[in-house]
């Protein structure tokens, strides 16, 4: 089934664009306006962790209690990991992202302008507001740095080229099962949008989407929830298991599919596409709209149980996970929950866990079928 | 109102109740010590007034649903609009934090954690989403909130720990979200953005509330709000004084009434009593810790299951904990607070605990504490399960070693979940750190 398209490294694409004159924005999860960086000549390049980095340069600062996408990120810099960078953007999520940030204005002191960006939570007209004028006074930093001022009709442009860029990254979830492409296969294309220039990444998945129409795959579906799924041999070992990942709940993914905007003033515009996005409990979505959320994704894509795949001591996944898995198993959805750390290689009990709970999914679809 | 109910909570909260409470005061004020009276001074005079203060403000919770409306609020929560609204506030930190003193916490969390909350979840969340669950409580019984009241100027834990609280209780969550302020001055969206949420709130709280806003009422608790505040304040400056007059361990357990009777003409009258008690102390040459010898810090929460066995340790070696950046958060704003501009002082006091600034702030607070306290040393609680506390402080600790060239030590325990207190290591680490003191 496999016809994974080329997607070019990350590496390689940081390379490019500085050759082209432009600059990097190392920019931390989850939500943040891409666009406005754009404006700027930023390609925003995203720091998920990244997995298995040397953990000691970030453990003189950070207690073992936070989490590996936080003491991941701090151990990379501290290793030149983001040289890159021109400079380096931290929204807010959660207690954890919120210290990273502070620490590194007060004390890592990088040699990139850090610039942090609160993200409300509600979905108020007060909530907008907010957004809007933090993107706002970020546009007024970047300016300082960068000598440029984008105008209104640039940056909407540049919104528009995200918006087409999110409006096929949507489309390939939602085809996802149509699509010729191993889990590990369709992972890699959707996560590129971590880095890729709007443009590419839309060149890219067209080139995807116009590739005929394949048999769709079988397996067992799942919906994966979580934050990120690494390491990515994950999802080969779920296909491996007789399991296909058929819709997410990821926070790198399936929480950033953000509808286009509908404001004509540029910030307002970036605002509203954050905070209009699928549920999420770091923008303060209720639990129950992430439920109905979760079971509808469920419904729509067929998936027959959820993975909960959370990143150890993970605040914001691991308060709503008993009721939502509560409210799963109520639905007919079973689940299982598993938790890493970014620098663990994927365990045997991991999978094991998976496995059963894929075999049990099985099992339930075999007796339901009888 | 139901009449019945009227009559029951007026009985009980008017007349039975607090002549139980008296009959208690009476007896503790004729007990002997508990705490190692070798080491420390006799307990505060005041002690018996602040447990029947405190029980007395449970008490009216017990019979308040059906009476009174109920607000559940997060600790730095601008309790003033729920007060002017004649709101039953109920602190769910406060509580959990009394099921640590009575070291109840963890038994009542693992009710949470049978339904699937994680142990690395913040321990008061867990005590208190237990507590919810299996309605355990050491204060009788725990009022339905009508109104979920977060606040996220301490955490966006509380946010998610809210969250889960509204769909146990089927409540309506009102969310003051203050964005951290990372550098020195907040942005003015940010200030205009809290101030719009408090103004916002309000059409919301009034409609569950069943009454208007009176701002005359609003503007008298922001009064009282500010005036417990300073008088709090200068209870701890007190404790610039040789030998200090109470520690922060007394601190610990006489910051009750600020946190969750802020705002109420009691908690000025408490206040300034304990201020009185405090100058006696400071005129009869009476130190909380007898032979004080070294001056020290304290950072983060408490460690409420510990708090007698640290305070007579560190006694035993003539240590007194005399600051703590935690204890002056509930002190510290008083000055900002303007009753005659109240909505835009409020929107900037509750964007500005300590909590809510960054890591910098933190270290510049404790470093000013240093010399305003003249102290020997820092002990910095590295709480397992309280992260917004805890990050930064490997840097703070590092910062005052070598800037100020003073001691510091960083002790792994939480404030609530005693099962990751380990005893052993904990003593010798203090007795290193001691030793260090000279
Ligand atoms: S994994 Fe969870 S705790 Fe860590 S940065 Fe992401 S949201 Fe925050
Ligand atoms: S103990 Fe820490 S994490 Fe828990 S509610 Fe308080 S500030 Fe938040």
């Amino acid at each position: 089934m496999e016809s994974a398209p080329t997607i070019p490294s990350r590496t390689a694409t940081i390379r490019a664009w500085k050759e082209s004159g432009g600059g990097i924005a190392a920019v931390l999860p989850i939500h943040y306006p891409r666009a406005l960086l754009r404006a700027f000549g930023l390609l925003p390049v995203e720091v998920w962790g990244p997995p298995r980095v040397d953990p000691a340069p970030g453990a003189a600062h950070l207690q073992p209690y936070v989490c590996s996408i936080v003491g991941n990120a701090l151990s990379f810099l501290l290793k030149d990991g983001l040289d890159v960078a021109d400079v380096i953007v931290v929204p807010h999520a959660c207690d954890s992202l919120q210290g990273l940030g502070s620490l590194l204005l007060d004390f890592v002191r990088p040699r990139q302008p850090v610039f942090p960006l609160y993200l409300p939570r509600g979905r108020r007209e007060s909530d907008r507001q907010f957004l809007a004028d933090e993107c706002r006074a970020l546009y007024g930093k970047l300016a300082a740095i960068t000598g440029r001022a984008p105008s209104e009709e640039e940056l909407l442009e540049s919104i528009r080229r995200e918006e087409e860029a999110d409006g096929l990254l949507a489309e390939l979830h939602h085809r996802r099962r149509a699509l010729s492409l191993t889990d590990l296969a369709f992972y890699r294309l959707v996560r590129a949008r971590e880095y890729l220039p709007a443009e590419e990444f839309s060149a890219l998945a067209r080139s995807v989407l116009d590739t005929p129409p394949a048999d769709p795959r079988t397996g067992i579906p799942i919906l994966l929830s979580g934050i990120v799924p690494e390491p990515m041999a994950l999802l080969d070992a779920i296909n491996e298991m007789g399991g296909t990942v058929v819709a997410d709940d990821l926070a790198c993914c399936g929480r950033r599919l953000y509808p286009p905007g509908v404001s004509g003033d540029p910030f307002r515009r970036m605002a509203e596409r954050i905070l209009d996005g699928p549920p999420d409990p770091t923008r303060g979505s209720p639990i129950t709209e992430r439920l109905q959320h979760l079971v509808r994704t469920a419904r729509e894509t067929g998936a027959r149980g959820v993975v909960f795949y959370d990143v150890k001591f993970c605040e914001p996944e691991l308060f709503d996970l008993p009721l939502l898995r509560r409210g799963l198993q109520e639905a007919g959805l079973p689940s299982v929950h598993v938790e890493v750390d970014l620098n663990d290689p994927l365990s045997g009990q991991t999978l094991t866990r998976i496995e059963a709970f894929l075999e049990m999914v099985a099992g339930q679809t075999e007796e339901a079928r009888r | 109102m139901n009449p019945v109910n009227a009559l029951r909570y007026h009985w009980n909260v008017n007349v039975l109740g607090p002549a139980v409470l008296r009959l208690q005061r009476w007896q503790a004020e004729r007990r002997p010590a508990r705490w190692d009276t070798r080491y420390l001074a006799p307990p505060l005079r005041i002690a018996p007034r602040t447990k029947e203060l405190v029980a007395r403000h449970w008490l009216a919770g017990r019979y308040a649903n059906g009476y009174r409306k109920v607000a559940w609020v997060t600790s730095g929560a601008p309790v003033e609009l729920l007060k002017a609204l004649d709101f039953y506030v109920l602190y769910p930190e406060n509580h959990a934090a009394i099921c640590g003193t009575a070291r109840l916490a963890v038994d009542i969390a693992s009710e949470a954690e049978s339904a699937g909350y994680s142990r690395d979840l913040c321990s008061y969340a867990r005590t208190d989403i237990g507590a919810a669950l299996s309605g355990k409580t050491p204060v009788g019984r725990l009022p339905k909130p009508d109104v979920l009241f977060a606040c996220t100027n301490i955490c966006q834990t509380v946010l998610f720990w809210y969250r889960v609280l509204a769909e146990y209780f089927g409540a309506p969550l009102v969310l003051i979200d203050t964005p951290f302020v990372y550098t020195e001055e907040a942005a003015g969206h940010a200030v205009r953005y809290v101030r719009r949420q408090l103004e916002e709130a309000v059409p919301v709280l009034e409609r569950i509330a069943g009454k208007r806003l009176d701002e005359r009422k609003l503007r008298q608790v922001g009064l009282l709000s500010k005036r417990a505040s300073e008088l709090w304040l200068e209870i701890l400056q007190r404790c610039r004084h040789r030998p200090a007059p109470i520690s922060v361990f007394d601190q610990f357990i006489q910051m009750a009434p600020i946190v969750e009777m802020r705002g109420d003409p009691e908690t000025v009258d408490f206040y300034a009593a304990l201020l009185k008690e405090v100058d006696e102390r400071i005129a009869a040459g009476v130190g909380a810790v007898k032979n004080e010898r070294k001056r020290v810090l304290w950072d983060n929460l408490p460690i409420w299951y510990r708090l007698r066995y640290l305070a007579e340790f560190l006694a035993r070696h003539g240590v007194a904990v005399v600051a703590s950046t935690y204890t002056n958060a509930w002190g510290e704003l008083a000055p900002l607070i303007d009753p005659d501009d109240l909505w835009e002082s409020m929107a900037r006091t509750y964007i500005y605990p300590i909590l809510n600034r960054g890591t910098g702030h933190k270290l510049k607070t404790m470093r000013q504490m240093v010399e305003e306290y003249g102290l020997d040393g820092a002990i910095l609680h590295s709480d397992r399960s309280c992260k917004p506390y805890s990050i930064g402080q490997m840097d703070q600790r590092d910062r005052l070693i070598r800037e100020l060239g003073v001691p510091a030590l960083l002790l792994e325990a939480d404030h609530n979940d005693y099962r990751v207190f380990a005893e052993e290591q904990v003593a010798t680490r203090l007795a290193a750190f001691v030793e260090m003191l000279g």
